[in-house]
């Protein structure tokens, strides 16, 4: 056995069954009993970064540690953009990649780049290993360190020689991976506050996913009254049919679930970080509210608002120990009748353009109509991500797959390729815009010819539509560089790597041209929406202004006027 | 100004990752030393660093146990 064979075998030891990636020089050996491997599937993919996130769609769509692999100098550094998206997004990902040969390593031989280095930011953990022997044990670890406490991004680096040198075998022992132990106290403390609270909020966050504690966050939730709001990472984790649920918070959340947050006296923080696109100026968010902080990094209490009581530990244990120790809340009925009033007031909506074309927002409510709350839906980064997480309405944990953290554009196609191949029951959609698409829709020959049948709806606007808006907002709509003109024809693009390629411009054929991508099973499908480049992501609170200021649209502050409803 | 005492194991990428680590946070280092410290394999990291106002020096040593090759930290 060789050090490559080893690694083969330790990754089927550890249950991987699928690895996006690309073979090269230095990442050779392992390609090699890779090709024998009954166990593990294979994905060819287009670009590196390609691998990198279908490895992260992997996890987030099953739960399992996802998968990619590269070779050494390009082949890694095109993997840094996932794992800093991994990073941020905290989803179990190992990478595993190729490096020059140990006599060379330091003399910037051919392809050589010190990726763990480069790396050390963004990811939880990297290893170099020297020695072939140590393969099994540090597969092991780097499965165990990416999924345990919170989940992130590990780097395993493989020297060539390492590889190809004899190896030993010894069955890797799982890690002992200690779960944080809640303290009780605290616990009591929180289930008081929550007994007193007047105006509680569950700020729910992406680590209620991540920790499937999505039945335990509806059971307290119904015993004890309390409003839910979403963030972008944990749409799904409530279910938006809930009547406890008010939505997304944030620069583009709901107006019901900025006010909740911000008129509240009691925020409890599930597995949330307090990002800046959530709290808005931090020296104004929620005032009155006390901070009950619920995360498992010890690192994220009190990093951006201060936490009065802090809970430390999985989502799971947190929710359960709530739930133990609660007991009947407060009188909520006059927060509810204030929340319900500004639901009524200013629910989502959106006009249509003047100039007759497409509403963007329409399409994307239509396929969330269509297609149901049993897909996964990914995005990229931009306004039609936020319309995605606003106008699809989702009923399970995990159904949406974004990039919220570091906000990659071009997440949507690989991002949904990998979870195709982790849940091929379900139908994914890729809801993307004309300007990520072309960052990454290489990987759409991948799903072609993998057997991969996505569906991605190009909401084409012909713009990168978010910094058009921001342009439009904030620089006097100058609108420098955000044109992308109108090439390339995105059905005739799709066709010719191996797609289905539609087109639908009107309100009409929405509808026909959804259902016609949902009855191709055997190839993947690009529908190019044609839409207007106008339209506008609202609500909005502005980068740098405090969440009071949320403008449902230009110059519309509904909670800086007086005409609110009730004075909370 | 903030005294730290840190124990690392003597893996490569160890102190690299600390290091990093304060770059990252936007903390200064003032000054550092390293040296073995016993036999296990393991080495005394003494640093001096100064935060951005309003940055909790609890804030840094809760991030930096997450350095997985990280045994102890304290802060004076």
């Amino acid at each position: 056995m060789n050090g490559a064979l080893a690694l083969i075998k330790a990754l089927e030891a550890v249950g991987c069954e699928t690895v996006f990636g690309i073979p090269g020089g230095a990442i050779l050996p392992a390609y090699d009993p890779l090709f024998d491997s009954a166990k593990i599937r294979h994905v060819l993919t287009r670009h590196e970064q390609g691998a990198g996130h279908a490895a992260s769609g992997y996890a987030q769509a099953t739960g399992r540690v996802g998968v990619c692999m590269a070779t050494s100098g390009p082949g890694a550094t095109n993997l840094v953009t996932p794992l800093a998206d991994a990073y941020l997004d905290s989803v179990p990902v190992v990478a595993i990649t190729g490096q020059v040969a140990r006599p060379v390593i330091g003399t910037d031989a051919f392809q050589e780049a010190d990726i763990r280095s480069i790396t050390l930011p963004i990811t939880k953990h990297s290893y170099q290993v020297t020695d072939p022997d140590d393969i099994p044990r540090v597969i092991a670890e780097a499965f165990a360190l990416a999924a345990s406490g919170r989940p992130g991004p590990v780097l395993v680096d493989l020297p060539k020689d390492v590889l190809a040198a004899p190896a030993g075998w010894t069955e890797p022992e799982p890690p002992v991976v200690v779960r944080p132990r809640l303290d009780p106290a605290q616990v009591r403390q929180a289930a008081d506050l929550l007994a007193r609270a007047e105006r509680p909020v569950f700020y729910v966050g992406g680590g209620v996913v991540r920790a499937g504690a999505a039945d335990l966050l509806r059971e307290l939730a119904e015993r004890t009254g309390v409003p839910v709001v979403t963030t972008l990472m944990a749409r799904g984790a409530f279910p938006d049919s809930h009547p406890q649920h008010l939505g997304m918070p944030g620069m583009h959340g709901t107006v019901a679930a900025v006010a909740a947050m911000q008129k509240s006296d009691l925020l409890i923080a599930l597995g949330a970080r307090f990002d800046d696109r959530v709290t808005g100026s931090l020296a104004r968010f929620a005032p009155e509210a006390l901070v009950v902080h619920a995360d498992i990094d010890p690192a994220e209490i009190s990093k951006n608002r201060r936490a009065d009581v802090p809970l430390i530990g999985d989502c799971r244990d947190v929710l359960r120990a709530l739930k133990a120790s609660v007991t009947t809340g407060g009188d909520l009925d006059p927060w509810w009748k204030y929340l319900d009033g500004l639901r009524t007031t200013f629910p989502l909506g959106y006009d249509w353009p003047e100039d007759g074309s497409l509403a963007p927002q329409y399409v994307i409510s239509r396929i969330g109509e269509l297609v149901g709350p049993e897909a996964i839906y990914t995005s990229g980064v931009g306004q039609h991500q936020m319309w995605a997480a606003q106008f699809v309405r989702y009923e399970r944990p995990g159904s949406f797959i974004n990039s919220g953290g570091l906000g990659t554009m071009g997440f949507a196609v690989p991002a949904a390729m990998g979870a195709v191949c982790g849940a091929p029951d379900r139908q994914v959609w890729a809801i993307d815009g004309d300007g990520c698409f072309q960052m990454t829709n290489q990987e759409l020959a991948t799903c072609a010819l993998e057997g991969l049948p996505i569906k991605v709806a190009v909401i084409n606007n012909g713009n990168l539509g978010m910094v058009r808006q921001w342009q439009n907002l904030f620089y006097g709509s100058r609108y420098s560089h955000t044109s992308l003109g109108s090439t390339p024809d995105f059905a005739l693009l799709a066709e010719a790597m191996g797609c289905v390629g539609l087109r639908c411009s009107s309100r009409a054929g929405v509808d026909d041209v959804v259902r016609e991508a949902m009855a191709v099973r055997d190839r993947p499908v690009v529908i190019d929406f044609v839409v207007g480049a106008d339209a506008q992501v609202w609500p909005m609170v502005a980068a740098g202004t405090g969440n009071d200021e949320i403008m449902t649209a230009r110059g519309l502050r509904p909670l800086c006027d007086s005409d609110t409803g009730e004075d909370l | 100004m903030h005294r730290l005492s840190v124990l690392l194991r003597n893996k490569p990428g160890a102190l690299a990752r600390v290091v990093v680590l304060f770059s990252t946070r936007d903390v200064a280092v003032e000054s550092l030393s390293l040296s073995p410290a016993g036999a296990d394999g393991l080495s005394r990291l003494d640093v001096q660093v100064r935060l951005r106002e309003g940055r909790s020096v609890d804030q840094l040593v809760h991030q930096l146990r997450r350095v997985v090759d990280l045994c102890e930290v304290s802060a004076a």
